[in-house]
């Protein structure tokens, strides 16, 4: 079969999938609507592969046009999948990360009753997300945004029976508009500037357009610094960005093999997929690229001290996530794209393992998600220990630096040193990519830390699963992740008391983890020279557009401590970890029973989901109670169409009173009407 | 004022003049007349009994069926006078043309008739 | 003079047909009796089918030294009102049926109605004109009155004779003033006068008395009270009739009298027909509203709807009398369908007139409240359905013509008038039903079902040939 047929065949069996699965599903049951979807997905990764390696060996980027979408005048949308060295790599991750968790859901999600939703949601969302990465145009990208949303808000509502399930699908819906408003503002300044959508048409005008823009306060703006600035708020959004992060952590509320597929290696990476496609748009757009390098910084900052403080296992995760989402868009910023690209891939491995390996703690600790309540795990689950003792290795990015070339390491190592040298490289000429670097470099401390304490505080120590500590605040950080209706459903040995055993994970759960494993020890160490190394021009051959005076990521001599510092600041982040965790355990709880300021600012995410709520959501209610009850009802209803009512009720009456039966009545009115008739008549003729 | 109207000045003054002459004649008898009523004056008759019941009776609605019918045909005989003075004066084709359409004329009224009759109209019972 | 009476019997053949037919008919009753209703009606029905071919396939010319137009115009409103007539002639036999009042003369009557419309919209001159409309209204006051014993039918009768009366009056004054000031009867000729001398104040004097009195065979307001107490108390299938065909004639009238004879003093007339149109719609609109009887709430729809037409005729274009036409033909069709709904239902053998009554009318007769629905929906010109497109082209027409303030307070005024059809709607699909509704006559109701179907959707089929028609007929006055 052609490469064309193969991609067409990627793309759609996920949407096969989705359909059986999902309209046929009660009728063919539960094992095989989840037998045809994984098997799918399957098929998807083994073609997938299959195109990464003819696209590794030097196949020829191309492009399927299926349908005509959007036809109106300029406006020019095709249905289409756009294979390149970019969409190659994002296709494996997608589909192979997808297909693992596929399978890693059948024993995790043995207990649901809605399996075939579940599975037609996961197939959903991974044919949206392969619409995204093969758009080539602005219209596919803006559906399959639109539509990993809809899957994403459709299984993080998944138990929609739980209230809190709700809230956090709609609260990730509507903080994903307001990225989605930008994104849209930013598809219509492009379609504005260059009458195209179409990324083939569009990238070759770019550089005509660079003076274009405006004086405004005595200031030049560009007009592609705005574009790029409104595309990177959609970006914002979707990755979970400064401002707009909120709603990630609250997603935690799916199954956990939801937060590992989407709310970790595929979804939120699409932000930085944007950015990376639209490398030549930000090549042109300096400001924008700053904005990119202060939002990632602030974001992977920010995510990682709240990290230090979250006591529910996925909650850490998920700010773990944010950080490193926000290390890419540094990556993307300072304009090393495929330093970005090559983190967003091995992070798709190492953190996908750390979340489905979470999972699997908290599929054996039965649905208990606080860390607090765990301890002296090892034993019990030695399997799941040692694959999150590899993610964690890979994610704090430890490794020998400048031996056997690029160092040696577990994945992380490679992608996050090679952030941080590009962006210690581009801060030589640019002030806020030093920052970038300064931030990074300090935010690989923090990440060591709050990944270590995860691990100690999980399998080391003392065991404290046998009696339950309450958390002081009313438990309600820790959530405990549960099944559709706890207390109808039949937990024969899976009930909610505390006093089991913890047990080691089925293999189907397992085999994931395993695969995972391999990639997040491998996938730096094998890919590094062709993402990154000297052989990056060869591998991408253009997917991603690098100006001429853009060296981030050429050889040059680097100073040894910018070499050794991320080691050293990971190394010092795994003492003090040990330090607290494993040495004095006792301190944590102390600390946190203080209550100091920064604990408590911390631990309540610097209080953002608070003034969030003070200004948007009671701000909004009162602008709305506002506009409800004086300008609606006050004003539009009871001037507009209430007294419009009134008005014409009292109008009917009147002419109902004029109508009084009696023929003298009408003859004078017929006669009053002849008269004013007459009279406007003659005063017309006159 | 102009002369399209100074048409109608006798007319105006001719309502003047009997506006003037009726209500001259009424104000001078209220005016000048002796007045000096009584209850015997003023009852219904100064001899003889008060009315049994009101001078207004209703009377059969043949009546008036009967006055519509004659009114019909009353006229009819009025538009025949005209007619049959200038018929003979025409020339021959429309002389034709004026005597066929008298026919039609004589024959729908012809045919109201037969209806009038066969509905009893005419029948006083 | 001679010579040509065949070609001009011809040209007036459908009228010949109606008045001999009327007085065979007339004669079989008087000698048949009772018995002979059925042959009556029969008889009626083939003589207004006839007459509808002979107006649609028959020759056009003029006659009777302009007296008597017949062309395109009056080709298609002839056929409109032979129809409509028709039906109403089928629904008046089922109903004398279940009433057990046969009476042979209701098709007379309705035969005589016809032919007075069918000269009316053929008049070209005043006393053609005069005389067609009194011809008319004589046939419909008996009609009106024709349940003799019915108390309400006589109130509503005598009241539509004695206003009818008055109107006749006030249009013979006018016709008078206008002969007087014009010096002539013929349209040609008080348009040639009006031309030579302008339009003076004596014949706008006159106009606009003429203008009243054809207004009131229209039921446009003022002139409308007579139309509420009529609707509610003449037997249906005769305001079926009433609501119909009477008013394309008199529109029509309107159009050719002002613009054959006085489109000279085109801006005043406009300028008085506006007046009138405004009244209109906004009576009509809000008189509904607080209507509870089907047939009064469907008069103020009626002087509503005579208000939008009269924006066609007030615009003076040839586009505005075409969207008048097409205005008039499917309202009479919606009407039409919404009498023959109405005369569809009764319950323990009262028809049903309340608006109260229709309740939960989806449970016991769903194809009718479809069908009021449907009519419902295009008489307040929701799209797609008929009336939409009728009100569409008058608007345009208004708007193209300069006249968009009154199309907007047209626009308004349908608004508010939707509320009562909405209301009706409502109450026939939302609310309980209180006791059974008896079986349907199936002449009614299968008129019912083509009118409802034909306001949706056969009318996007139709529309072009009705638009094709009143374009042609509408060129024929000669306008711009």
């Amino acid at each position: 079969m052609s490469p064309q047929t193969l991609v067409t065949i990627l793309v759609f069996a996920p949407l096969l999938g989705a359909i059986v699965a999902g309209l046929f599903g009660r009728r063919i049951g539960h094992v095989p609507s989840m037998a045809v979807t994984t098997g799918l997905l399957f098929l998807s990764c083994l073609i997938a592969w299959i195109n990464f390696v003819a696209n590794f060996n030097g196949a020829p980027k191309f492009l399927v046009e299926l349908l005509p979408f959007i036809q109106i005048g300029d406006f020019q949308s095709t249905w289409s999948i756009r294979v390149d060295t970019l969409s190659s790599v994002m296709l494996v991750v997608v589909t192979s990360v997808s297909a693992l968790v596929h399978l890693y859901s059948w024993g995790y999600m043995a207990e649901d009753d809605s399996k075939p939703r579940f599975f037609a949601y996961l197939s959903l969302f991974t044919f949206a997300m392969l619409a995204l990465v093969t758009a080539n145009d602005f219209m596919q990208l803006f559906f399959g945004w639109e539509g990993v949303g809809l899957a994403s808000y459709l299984l993080i509502g998944f138990w929609f029976k739980k209230p809190t399930a709700n809230a956090a699908a709609i609260k990730a819906f509507v903080v994903n508009r307001v990225g989605d408003f930008g994104f849209a503002l930013g598809i219509m300044t492009v379609f504005w500037m260059f009458h195209t959508i179409r990324f083939d048409q569009l990238f070759p005008l770019i550089p005509s357009m660079l003076n274009k823009g405006w004086d405004f306060a005595g200031q030049h703006w560009s007009a592609l610094d705005l574009a790029g600035a409104l595309l990177f708020v959609g970006a914002m959004g979707k990755s979970a960005q400064f401002f707009l992060h909120t709603w990630l952590p609250d997603a935690m509320e799916g199954p956990t093999p939801v937060s590992a597929l989407i709310h970790a290696a595929t979804m939120v990476t699409a932000g930085v997929y944007m950015v990376c496609l639209l490398s030549p748009i930000y090549e042109h757009a300096p400001v924008a690229r700053d904005i990119v390098i202060m939002i990632g910084a602030i974001t992977s900052l920010f995510a990682a001290t709240v990290g230090l403080a979250q006591n529910d296992i996925k909650r850490v995760i998920a700010y773990s996530t944010c950080s490193q989402l926000g290390y890419m868009f540094i990556a993307a910023g300072v304009g090393a794209y495929q330093a970005g690209m090559f983190h967003l891939f091995t992070h798709a491995f190492f953190k996908a393992l750390l979340f489905l390996g979470a999972g699997s703690v908290i599929h054996a600790m039965h649905h208990e998600q606080d860390m607090r309540a765990m301890g002296a795990l090892r034993k019990k689950i030695p399997v799941t220990w040692a694959v999150m003792m590899i993610g964690t290795i890979a994610i704090t990015g430890l490794g020998i630096p400048e031996i056997m070339g690029h160092g040696l390491g577990f994945a992380g190592f490679y992608s996050k040193d090679g952030i941080l040298e590009a962006a210690y490289k581009a801060g030589l000429s640019n002030p806020t990519a030093n920052f970038g670097f300064l931030v990074g470099l300090a935010v690989a401390g923090l990440t060591a830390f709050y990944s270590w304490r995860l691990i100690f505080m999980t399998f080391e120590g003392k065991p404290k699963w046998g009696a339950h500590p309450h958390d002081d605040h009313a438990g309600h950080h820790a959530q405990i992740e549960s099944h559709s209706e706890p207390d109808t459903h039949g937990h024969d040995d899976h009930g909610h008391g505390h006093g089991h055993t913890p047990h080691e994970s089925p293999w189907v759960m397992l085999v994931p983890l395993l695969v995972l494993s391999v990639g997040a020890i491998a996938a730096g160490f094998v890919f590094a020279p062709y993402f990154i190394g000297e052989d990056h021009d060869a591998f991408w051959r253009g997917a991603i557009f690098v100006s001429a005076n853009n060296h981030v990521l050429n050889e040059m001599e680097l100073p040894a401590w910018v070499t050794w510092s991320p080691l050293a600041v990971s190394v010092l982040g795994l003492l003090v970890a040990c330090y607290f965790y494993l040495l004095k355990p006792e301190l944590p709880p102390r600390i946190a029973a203080q209550k100091g300021p920064i604990w408590t600012f911390l631990y309540n995410k610097w209080f953002f989901d608070e003034i969030y709520d003070f200004i948007f959501v009671k701000g909004a209610k009162l602008l709305g109670d506002l506009f409800w009850k004086v300008g609606d009802q006050k004003l539009i209803d009871g001037l507009g169409p209430n007294g419009f009512a009134r008005a014409s009720l009292e109008g009917g009456k009147r002419v109902a009173k004029v109508q009084t039966g009696y023929v003298y009545h009408y003859a004078f009115v017929m006669l009053l009407g002849v008269l004013g008739l007459l009279s406007y008549g003659i005063w017309l003729a006159s | 004022m102009n002369a399209f109207l100074l048409q109608y000045l006798p007319i105006v003054i001719f309502f003047a003049i009997a506006t003037v002459l009726g209500l001259g004649f009424m104000i001078a008898a209220a005016v000048m007349a002796p007045s000096a009523p009584d209850a015997e004056k003023n009852s219904a008759y100064e001899c003889g009994f008060n009315a049994f019941d009101d001078a207004r009776m209703k009377f059969d609605v043949r009546f008036y069926l009967v006055s519509i019918l004659f009114i019909i045909f009353d006229l009819e005989v009025a538009f025949l006078f005209p007619w049959a003075v200038s018929l003979f004066g025409m020339p021959h084709d429309k002389m034709v043309y004026a005597f066929v359409s008298m026919m039609v004329f004589l024959g729908v009224l012809t045919v109201g008739f037969i209806y009038e009759w066969k509905k009893g109209a005419l029948e006083w019972e | 003079m001679m010579t040509d009476l065949s070609s001009a019997l011809m040209i007036c053949l459908p009228e010949l047909i109606l008045a001999v037919g009327a007085m065979l008919v007339l004669m079989l009753g008087a000698f048949g009796g009772e018995r002979s209703t059925g042959a009556a009606t029969m008889f009626s029905g083939a003589a207004l089918i006839a007459g509808a071919f002979a107006a649609a396939l028959g020759p056009h010319g003029t006659l009777f030294a302009g007296a008597f137009h017949m062309d395109q115009l009056a080709a298609y409103s002839k056929v409109a009102i032979y129809v409509a007539s028709a039906f109403a002639v089928v629904m008046g036999y089922g109903w004398m049926n279940r009433s057990n009042e046969r009476k042979f003369e209701y098709p007379v009557l309705i035969l005589l109605a016809t032919l007075g419309m069918s000269m009316m919209v053929s008049a070209g001159d005043l006393i053609s004109l005069y005389i067609s409309i009194e011809l008319q209204s004589l046939a419909l006051y008996i009609l009106a009155a024709f349940q003799r014993d019915d108390a309400r039918a006589s109130e509503a009768g005598l009241k539509y004779f004695v206003l009818g009366a008055l109107s006749s009056g006030i249009l013979l004054y006018g016709i008078s003033l206008v002969y007087g000031f014009a010096g002539s009867m013929g349209f040609t000729q008080i348009a040639h006068a009006i031309a030579a001398g302008g339009a003076n104040h004596g014949v706008v004097f006159g106009l606009v008395f003429l203008i009243c009195g054809v207004a009131f065979k229209a039921s446009a307001a003022p002139f409308h009270m007579w139309t509420p107490d009529v609707y509610e108390g003449a037997p249906t299938p005769v305001v079926a009739f009433v609501a119909a065909a009477p008013k394309l004639a008199a529109m029509v009238l309107f159009v050719r009298t002002l613009s054959m004879g006085f489109f000279g003093a085109h801006e005043q007339w406009a300028q008085v027909l506006l007046v009138i149109a405004v009244i209109s719609f906004v009576v009509g609109a809000f008189g509904g509203l607080m209507q509870r009887d089907v047939k009064r709430l469907l008069a103020y729809s009626s002087i509503a709807n005579i208000g939008y037409a009269l924006l066609g005729i007030a615009a003076g274009t040839q586009l505005g009398v075409q969207a008048m036409l097409v205005f008039m033909v499917l309202y009479m069709i919606d009407v039409t369908g919404f009498f023959a709904c109405l005369l569809a239902l009764a319950r323990n053998g009262r028809p049903i007139t309340q608006i109260s009554d229709l309740s939960g009318l989806k449970g016991s007769k769903p194809g009718i409240a479809l069908a009021i629905t449907a009519l419902s929906l295009s008489v307040l010109g929701m799209p797609p359905f008929s009336g939409f497109w009728a009100k569409f082209y008058v608007f345009k027409s208004a708007f193209d013509a300069g006249l968009w303030q009154i199309a907007i307070a047209g626009l308004v005024a349908s608004v508010v008038a939707a509320f009562y059809y909405l209301r009706m709607i409502k109450i026939m699909w939302f609310d309980a039903s209180p006791a059974p509704v008896d079986g349907s006559p199936s002449e009614a109701r299968w008129i019912a079902f083509a009118c409802a179907l034909f306001s949706f959707p056969v009318v996007l089929i139709a529309l072009h040939f009705l638009d094709q028609s009143a374009g042609l007929a509408a060129a024929s006055l000669g306008l711009h």
